[in-house]
């Protein structure tokens, strides 16, 4: 048997506690749970359930748009981010699937860039709040254009975060010390 | 098996978006979980879990002033938490890895990515009471043991003390 390398680190003194040592469901409850969990009935009742609520996520969409559209007028740029943000985390149950592609695309490239602490690139911005505003006010917004207009700009997110990354890596012969 | 109702299992949704709170409640309504506690933010949730005990919480990342990150490190590691072995199941619509990190080596059960589905909080469910983790204390981490898997074939870096007796038996 080949011997494993030893870590570089110092290792930790850790303690398990196994289930059971600490409260868990009890059996009964739990195979109810679970009963109640694997039922098609109740799936389906919880499937109809976020169907339901998708016009109400729809009208909250709107109104964080019209709250980004104002934050950006502004130049807020964290205010502009918390509620691309809102849109991501409700459009997709709001049955905007493009929208929260799009505000994901968005959340993505503005977390990478307060990560390497560079400055934004104000077009791409634009661009994807134009993007999610239009895609989320559009009647038709589950269709092969949205689609085409968040895969599009995906691409470009990608880019840009490729190109931080590269920014970001050290050059050779930077860093080293003679 | 529909419209069956459990009397003492307890729910806290956190969550600062009100129509998420309300359709996670009825995810749990669905599921016959009808004791369901609802906050805004890491700090309200903290004062409900002293007075309710709940024994599942589901929470957002993103709030103010307290968030799902540093509440959870508060369940799991504060002197004074009522219960840290409480399954928390993060909902989030952060799906960046270093959020997910993050949120996992604060002490978070399970992760769920939003859109939600009912599959996927049903998934998640099922995962805490059907496979239940051991929880772990070390000098930097209290939590579910964040090794879901044991992987014969696993090369390290062998972090924990009781790793390096099992490297010198090897060796």
């Amino acid at each position: 048997m080949t011997a494993r390398k030893s870590p570089p680190h110092k290792h930790a003194r850790a303690i398990k506690i196994m289930p059971g040592a600490y409260p868990v469901f009890s059996h009964k409850t739990a195979m109810r749970l679970l009963q109640l969990l694997r039922d098609p009935e109740v799936q389906e009742t919880a499937a109809r359930a976020i169907v339901d609520k998708a016009e109400e996520l729809r009208i909250a969409v709107l109104a964080h748009v019209g709250r980004m559209e104002a934050a950006a007028r502004s130049a807020d740029l964290v205010t502009t981010f918390e509620q691309a943000h809102e849109i991501r985390g409700l459009a997709g149950n709001a049955g905007l699937v493009a929208t929260g592609r799009i505000a994901n695309g968005l959340c993505k490239y503005l977390d990478a860039i307060e990560r390497a602490e560079c400055a934004s690139d104000r077009e791409l911005v634009v661009l994807h709040l134009e993007a999610i505003a239009r895609a989320a006010r559009a009647e038709d917004e589950a269709t092969r254009l949205g689609d085409a207009v968040a895969n599009e700009l995906a691409a470009l997110v990608d880019k840009k975060l490729a190109e931080i990354n590269d920014s970001a890596r050290p050059r050779p012969g930077h860093g080293v010390r003679a | 098996m529909s419209g069956a109702t459990f009397d003492h299992l307890k729910a806290l949704i956190v969550e600062d978006n009100v129509h998420m709170r309300t359709l996670l409640r009825s995810l749990l309504a669905a599921l016959g979980i009808n004791h369901v506690y609802e906050a805004a933010d890491g700090a309200d949730a903290l004062a409900t879990l002293r007075d309710k005990a709940p024994d599942m919480i589901l929470t957002d990342l993103s709030m103010k002033p307290v968030d799902g990150i540093a509440f959870t490190r508060s369940v799991r590691l504060s002197h004074d938490s009522p219960n840290p072995y409480v399954p928390i199941i993060m909902i989030t619509g952060h799906t960046e890895r270093h959020k997910v990190e993050a949120a996992r080596d604060a002490g978070v059960t399970e992760f769920l990515a939003k859109p939600i589905t009912a599959q996927g909080l049903f998934l998640r469910i099922a995962e805490i009471v059907e496979r239940p983790r051991a929880y772990v204390r070390c000098a930097s981490y209290f939590g579910p043991d964040r090794r879901r898997r044991a992987d014969d074939n696993y090369a390290g870096p062998w972090r924990r003390h009781e790793d390096l007796a099992k490297d010198l038996e090897l060796k």
